[in-house]
């Protein structure tokens, strides 16, 4: 009996052992990520979860946002900005974790006997070779005699990119891409039509070799660089695409290249990634974690609980929190307050009374306080905010006093609330509205709590600085709240100020001013029309620059220009009241060691398992 | 008794289809559709097109529901518009297990209360007890749960480190059967006390409140006095008499109150971190994720229409003078 006890400690032990060093990190998604699936993505947390399992052509430098290599090691660009070169390494392989060894493989693949040569080093020969249907070209690394190792290759970004654009994908995103060549045509036409194929065959990306990817656009732009970082220029894998259908991206079903392999994924519950063993060294980001265990507790006062009990290494502060975390001892330690790129506003609808007076909608976007609303309301440290796109934005012109002072405290150049608050009660007479007499505003607002405080704040704020006006708060469930300040919406439905917020879809003004307010191409939802008495002649500048800004190539230009859209939107036309720009708000432990890209790279974040061990009496 | 049964299983087969069509005809009357926007980002009418073609919203109204009726006849409702890559037959199959057990210890944990309260309540009718017994009732119908969790929580996992702080205590994709958890596991039970308890306490203040009133009724019909007169012990008299006959109005509430409470609910699964059913009640409805609306709504509807046919079964066990036929 005693022996057979013995045994089983040491067959347990035995099991535990290879486990034991492994650095594991545990951190709480917030929320179940909706898709894993690149070409699908549109939210945060898929795409921080997509960010570890596809390598894109480029990554995003965590300071400067330009591109870096990634996949690609170098690209050129021709002298029209018409013709992107990207030459790809030859040493990145498709994973799979196999649940039935569980453990990260490489993918394989059979090649036919007319696979062609295309490398041959001492200890690597790489082949090209189509596939069974003979369609597919596979690029593969002989493994032994018989089998094949799939490699990353042109011909999977040319699928991928391909696959987003194919509207039967019916990808969300796909839009962005439409600076390629012929993707529009293809992404918008019938699917069953009979000159489809042709369409899909058009579309500027092409493999012109095994590792060199050549997209052809419509335009110059020179914000394409950040597109082909975007999730949904990446390398898909057909083979398993084509396998499973829609649910290729579950686990023991999906085929990755990046950082960490999907081990499990229990929807609404919990994910598991492991360290991707077979990730050339010099693409991993030099952090020591080999497992992610994410949960996704939705609940922030729950994940704050089990951040405080050692149960998440990272973690969020609620914001009734908030006040205590910043005089404890031990948490204001572990809190880090940095810029993230989203910016939260107000709209003006601009054809509807008494906001379609530019002195109206200026008075109003001066008496928003927004460093008071920061310091009494949000609590986060968040910047106030002058114009549209934040400071990481290539083309922003965040915090410059030149445009909208009166938004910037005298400590950052502006005017500060006092001369705002005068100068907005001189405009509200000059419109005929003396101290608000006769002004009647609607401020809507989607249901949530933070944004009815922000907007209790507003309205005191204005009501403060206009006694006699009258401001009434609507506020709509989402959806119904979209579809009420979307075009479609007669204008006498419409409130006068309508709150949204906009986050980066890749660091270029193009994904800002002009996707969001150009009134020819973007939302608009202010509805500004070059025909409006006062100020038409500014709205068709700001549509002529932000289209122009959208083709050039030169940066300098193109800054010099979104300067000026950013200066007519928030300042002469007065489309949106900017109030502040976001930041990111985290709990570290001690023992984990982070860098802060705004889509995290936990592959160059460290534990110190020592030090957990010491602090939190376990392993 | 067995054709009262299959009459109301059959008058189940017309409500169940009504219940469908209205469903139907409501969630496509709220504004706004699954797919106008991505996050905030009102999406170009190219890309809605696509998405309404791949998930047939391009059909005309009468396919659709056509289409509606079938899948809903078949239990399959296809892909979730909102977790693309999972059909709401997975979601369903995964959730309501989970959900299932938290609302059985719940509801078992409320008749564990609840009766005893109710029945010491009545028994010592107007005295200390009782009102003490009221007062713990009306405290747990009034306080809500989202304020009992995190309580519970914060005094029992975090200050005392007695229980874990959050999620369920079973692995997901390994329950017996795909739907019971491994009742001889620590784990399990440890995970369970703290939701369960929070989500039972309102429903234990109610029962025990019906109890007690019911009883009370009760104990002043003739046959208890008859039963005292002949000399039978007081507790005998109250347990197996007079508890018996009260526990109809309890029986009564129970199946609506079952169906309701293993369906999920979105606050203590949302507090506690479970991946239960009941958040998608309301996400299907804000995502208008139609098919996931359905599968909800279908199958919260069986489950009431079944408790409701187990409830009327159970009179005739309850009270022998009720009879069916």
């Amino acid at each position: 009996m005693r022996l057979s006890k013995l045994a089983v400690v040491l067959l347990v032990s035995l099991m535990v052992w290879p486990v034991m060093g492994q650095v594991i990190m545990n951190r709480n998604l917030g929320t179940e990520p909706p898709s894993a699936d690149p070409a699908i993505s549109t939210d945060t947390t898929s795409i921080e979860i997509i960010e570890h399992m596809f390598l894109g052509l480029v990554d995003l430098d965590e300071v400067t946002m330009a591109p870096v290599p990634e996949l690609a090691t170098s690209w050129d660009v021709s002298e029209d900005g018409l013709t992107w070169t990207y030459h790809l390494r030859n040493d990145v392989y498709w994973v799979r974790y196999d649940t039935a060894v569980n453990r990260v493989l490489q993918e394989t693949a059979t090649l036919p006997d007319d696979a062609k040569l295309i490398l041959s080093e001492p200890a690597r020969e790489l082949f090209v070779g189509k596939d069974a249907d003979g369609n597919n070209y596979v690029v593969a690394q002989r493994a032994d005699a018989s089998g094949f190792f799939r490699l990353v290759s042109a011909y999977d970004v040319e699928y991928g990119v391909k696959r987003t654009l194919d509207p039967n994908t019916a990808s969300d995103y796909s839009y962005v891409l439409y600076i390629i060549q012929g993707a529009y045509e293809a992404n918008t036409a019938d699917p069953t039509s009979p000159d489809f194929p042709a369409l899909m065959d058009a579309i500027g990306v092409k493999a012109l070799d095994a590792f060199t990817v050549q997209f052809t656009l419509i335009a110059p732009a020179g914000y394409f660089g950040q597109i082909a970082s975007m999730w949904i220029a990446r390398p898909q894998p057909k083979w398993a695409i084509d396998a499973y259908g829609d649910s290729w991206t579950e686990p023991g079903n999906i085929v990755t290249n990046g950082s960490y392999a999907m081990k499990s994924w229990i929807h609404n519950d919990s994910m598991v990634f492991v360290r991707n063993p077979y990730l050339p060294d010099d693409l991993w980001g030099g952090g020591n974690i080999d497992e992610v265990h994410c949960v996704m507790i939705v609940e922030e006062s729950t994940a704050f609980a089990m951040y405080l009990n050692n149960e998440l290494d990272t973690g969020g502060v609620p914001l009734s929190e908030m006040d205590r975390v910043k005089v404890d001892p031990v948490l204001s330690k572990e809190l880090t307050i940095r810029p993230f790129p989203c910016t939260y506003y107000y709209g003006f609808i601009t054809t509807k009374a008494p906001t379609n007076d530019v002195r109206v909608r200026k008075a109003l976007s001066m008496t928003i306080d927004r460093q008071t609303l920061i310091d009494q309301v949000t609590k986060g440290e968040q910047l106030p905010a002058n114009t549209f796109a934040g400071g990481s934005i290539f083309g922003n012109a965040a915090l410059d006093p030149r445009i909208a002072p009166w938004a910037l405290p005298e400590k950052l150049g502006g005017w500060g609330y006092d001369k705002a608050l005068t100068e907005a009660q001189k405009l509200m007479a000059e419109a005929g509205y003396p101290d608000g007499a006769g002004l009647e505003i609607i401020l809507m607002h989607n249901s949530g709590q933070g944004h009815a405080v922000i907007a209790q704040a507003v309205q005191a704020m204005w009501a403060k600085a206009f006694p006699k006006a009258r401001f009434t708060i609507e506020v709509q469930e989402w959806k119904v709240y979209l579809t009420t300040i979307s075009k479609e919406t007669p204008v006498e439905n419409m409130p006068n100020v309508y709150r949204l917020g906009w986050c980066q879809d890749y660091p270029d003004q193009n994904n800002w001013v002009h996707e969001v307010f150009n009134p020819t191409y973007g939302n608009n939802d202010p509805r500004m029309s070059p025909d409006d008495p006062q100020v038409g002649a500014a709205v068709a500048e700001f549509d002529r620059l932000t289209t122009l800004a959208g083709r050039l190539s030169d940066p300098e230009e193109r800054q010099r220009l979104y300067f000026e859209a950013e200066r007519l939107l928030c300042d002469e036309i007065v489309a949106i009241a900017p109030i502040y720009y976001y930041t990111q708000i985290a709990l570290t432990k001690p023992w984990l060691t982070r860098h802060w890209h705004d889509t995290p790279h936990w592959d160059t974040w460290s534990i110190d398992a020592k030090l957990r061990a010491q602090m939190t009496g376990k392993g | 008794m067995i054709q009262y049964i299959i009459r109301r299983l059959l008058w189940a087969i017309p409500v169940l289809l009504a219940i469908m069509v209205v469903t139907f005809f409501l969630a496509r009357a709220i504004p706004g559709g699954p797919f106008d926007f991505a996050g905030e980002k009102q999406l170009p009418e190219s890309i809605r097109k696509n998405l309404e073609r791949k998930y047939g919203l391009d059909r005309p109204m009468y396919e659709q529901l056509g289409k509606w009726i079938w899948d809903g006849i078949r239990f399959d409702f296809g892909p979730s518009y909102a977790s693309r890559s999972q059909t709401v037959n997975d979601i369903l199959k995964r959730t309501f297990p989970i959900s299932f057990q938290l609302g059985f210890l719940a509801l078992l944990f409320a008749l564990l209360i609840g009766i005893p309260l109710g029945t010491i309540a009545a028994v010592k009718q107007n005295s200390p007890i009782d009102y003490g017994a009221t007062f713990l009732a009306i405290l747990g119908v009034s306080m809500p749960t989202m304020m009992i969790g995190p309580l519970l929580m914060w005094v029992f996992a975090i200050t005392l480190g007695w229980l874990p702080t959050a999620r369920w205590g079973t692995d997901y994709t390994q329950l017996y059967l795909g739907f019971f958890p491994n009742i001889f596991s620590a784990k399990f039970w440890l995970h369970a006390i703290l939701p369960a308890i929070t989500l039972g306490l309102a429903y234990s203040a109610s029962i025990a409140r019906l109890t007690r009133a019911s009883l009370l009724q009760v104990i002043r019909e003739d046959y208890i006095k008859t039963a005292y007169a002949k000399g039978l012990p007081a507790r005998r008299t109250i347990i197996v008499h007079g508890l018996r006959n009260s526990l109809i109005p309890v029986a009564t509430v129970l199946g609506p109150m079952f169906a309701g409470i293993v369906t999920g609910s979105l606050v203590v699964e949302q507090i506690f971190g479970i991946a239960g059913m009941g958040k998608y009640f309301v996400t299907a409805i804000t995502n208008r994720d139609y098919p996931m609306i359905m599968g909800s709504v279908l199958v919260y509807s069986v489950l009431l229409v079944a408790a409701n046919i187990v409830v009327d079964v159970s009179y005739a066990w309850l009270d022998p003078r009720i009879r069916y036929d």
